[in-house]
Formats: structure tokens, sequence, C-alpha cells
């Protein structure tokens, strides 16, 4: 367990942009630490009044994610070795939930079934009636 | 900048193609609820959570500026979802407008009485201040994207995006911490610069200035 959790954690955690371990871990810590539910309202009020970081910045605009091409080679160990563990260190040590819900995408595109449609149909049918007639 | 078919799809959309809307829902399904599966150990509430994402999409669609990526606009209305059903399940804390020094539970936190009316930035600036630094960002982390500095950019992403001291992403990388200072030095002036030249100023992001480590974490506990 990582035994610090920093302001930047804490802006993504309001984001959900954590990898999901980590989200539980804070979302267990706050139920006990004082000091993080504080530090939690404080990070809560800076946005409240118009203030933002870099790395919120960077994080909301994925300026470091790889594009959907690149993940695909990623899964297929084609890119040259640096980049693959770039990409490599992006998912696991980031742990870019966007990326990692890209990837497990990928994986499992070659598999889609009628689950899948099953899903997609009940989408459709629950929001068609949203659009513009 | 969203894709040139993302675009086209929003147009149709806009102009109720339900044909565009499916083939919308059928790009980015899957990829939603895989992001809000490993949150939510229920597929059926997972998918309902990924559902109401693509009704807010709707209802949001005359808003939609189509200069940002639509994955980025759907993966934000979908965290907005996704915090709303962990709130419904007691995950998630809410902020209390109670004051602080009442009795609260730990999942109603005290609001902060310390709400300074002279630091509040209105949205139209806060817009301008981020699309500046998007922008700068962007740039950089292209630049040594094209020169295969892949070591640079996973130093600045420990440091500003999960927030890492120095010396702790130095010890990861295995690099010295004197090149970790230069990393930053290097990114923080072109940053700077890109600032100044938009007319913004300096104290926009504070942070870029400080010669120190980001704020140190919070330590937990290990009860």
């Amino acid at each position: 367990m990582d035994e610090h959790i920093s302001l930047s954690d804490m802006e993504a955690f309001l984001d959900e942009a954590l990898p999901h371990e980590q989200m539980a871990e804070i979302e267990a810590a706050l139920r006990s630490e004082e000091e993080l539910q504080l530090v939690l309202v404080e990070t809560i009020s800076r946005r409240d009044t118009g203030i933002h970081s870099l790395g919120e910045i960077w994080r909301r605009h994925r300026a470091s994610c790889s594009s959907r091409e690149e993940l695909g080679s990623y899964l297929l160990a084609i890119l040259p070795a640096d980049q693959q563990a770039y990409i490599d260190f992006h998912l696991k040590t980031v742990g870019c939930r966007y990326c990692q819900a890209n990837l497990e995408d990928l994986r499992e595109a070659a598999t889609a079934g009628e689950d899948t449609t099953r899903r997609r149909q009940r989408y459709f049918e629950s929001s068609a009636g949203y659009l513009q007639r | 900048m969203s894709q040139p078919a993302d675009q086209s799809l929003v147009e149709r959309i806009r102009a109720g193609d339900g044909d565009a809307w499916s083939d919308l829902i059928g790009r980015y399904d899957s990829r939603l609820l895989a992001y809000v599966s490993c949150r939510l150990q229920n597929r059926s509430l997972a998918e309902d959570v990924v559902q109401e994402t693509f009704i807010g999409l709707l209802n949001s669609l005359p808003n939609y500026d189509g200069r940002r990526p639509l994955e980025n606009y759907l993966f934000s209305i979908c965290s907005h979802k996704l915090t709303d059903a962990l709130r419904r399940e007691g995950r998630r804390p809410t902020v209390s407008i109670s004051p602080a020094n009442s009795a609260y539970s730990h999942w109603q936190l005290p609001a902060n009485s310390e709400r300074a009316s002279s630091i509040a930035r209105s949205d139209e600036r806060r817009s301008i201040e981020e699309q500046s630094l998007r922008d700068a960002l962007v740039e950089q982390l292209e630049h040594w994207r094209q020169r295969g500095d892949w070591k640079k950019i996973q130093c600045l992403e420990l440091i500003i995006v999960r927030g890492w001291a120095n010396k702790r992403a130095a010890e990861f990388l295995q690099l010295s911490q004197q090149q970790v200072a230069t990393y930053k030095h290097e990114f923080v002036g072109r940053l700077c610069k890109s600032v100044r030249s938009q007319g913004l100023p300096e104290e926009v992001f504070p942070e870029m200035y400080l010669d120190d480590d980001p704020a140190e974490g919070v330590e937990l506990s290990d009860g």
C-alpha cells in the first residue's frame, strides 16, 4: 500500500481518476482519518473558488495518454521498446483509468457477443427518446 | 481536438439521426463500462451508470464544445454519474453546509468556512488559463515524445500528475535528484514562457514557480 496520499491524488480522487485500488484506499482512509477529511474539504473549496492545478489540467486533458491506435499496438507488442515501456508505466504506475478502460475494451473487442448486443440495444432504447426530433 | 469521425457523428446526432446515435453507443459503451466496472462490483449497476452517461450526453449536447475530444467529454460525464452512484451506495462523502465545528458523520464532511472571494476566478478566466496551459503542456510533451525522451515524461508525470516528491521520483526512475531537478527546470521554464507569451499573470499556477517539491503527501496511519 502506498503510504502517502498527495494533494494531486485527492484531486484525482474527486475526478474518479485514480486506479480503483487507490480509490478504495482513500475511501477507507476517509472514514477514519480526520486530517485527510480536512484535506478533501480544502481541495473541494479550492475548486469552488476557481483555483486549478497543473496536475488537474494534465489529467483532464489527458496530455500524456496514448492514442487508441498506439494502445492497440501496445497490446500487440509491436511498438519500439522505449515507447512500449512508457505506455506500461502510464498504465501501471501512473494508473491512468481512461487508458486502462480503453485497453480492456480493445482486449475484449474480439470477443464481443450477444451480451454486448443486448447491452447496446438497451442503451439505445433508453436514450433514443432524448434525440432531437 | 475531437476526431473528425466523432465530429461527424455529433452533427448527425444533433440532427436527430438514430443510426448515428446507435453508432456512437457502439463506439464508446465498452470502454465506459470498463471504466465503471472496476469501481462497482455490480454489473447491472455499472450498466445503469453507462446508460445514465449516454442520456447525460444527449441532454448536454447543445452545450458540447466540439473542440473537446468526445471521449474525454464522455469520461467526464461518466465520472460524475459514477460518483453519484457511489454516493448512493455510501462510499463517497458529501460536503455538508454545516459549520466546521458541528458534529458530523464521517460521510458529512465539514464545509470550509474560508472561501476567499478575493481569489475566486471567473469561469471565463479559468477557461482561458486552462486552455493556455493545456496547449503548452501538449506542445512540450509532444516535443519530448518526438525526441524519445520518455524518461522526462515519466519524471514530470510522477511529480505533477501523481504529486510525488522529487526524491521519490528520482529513486523510482533510477535518476539522480539533480537530473530530476534539471528535467523539472526545463519543463517549468517552457511552460512559464508560454504563460507569459499569452499575457497571463505568473501567479496563475504558483506551483510552477516553486523550487521545492510539491506539497508533501498526507501520511496515512496503518489502521
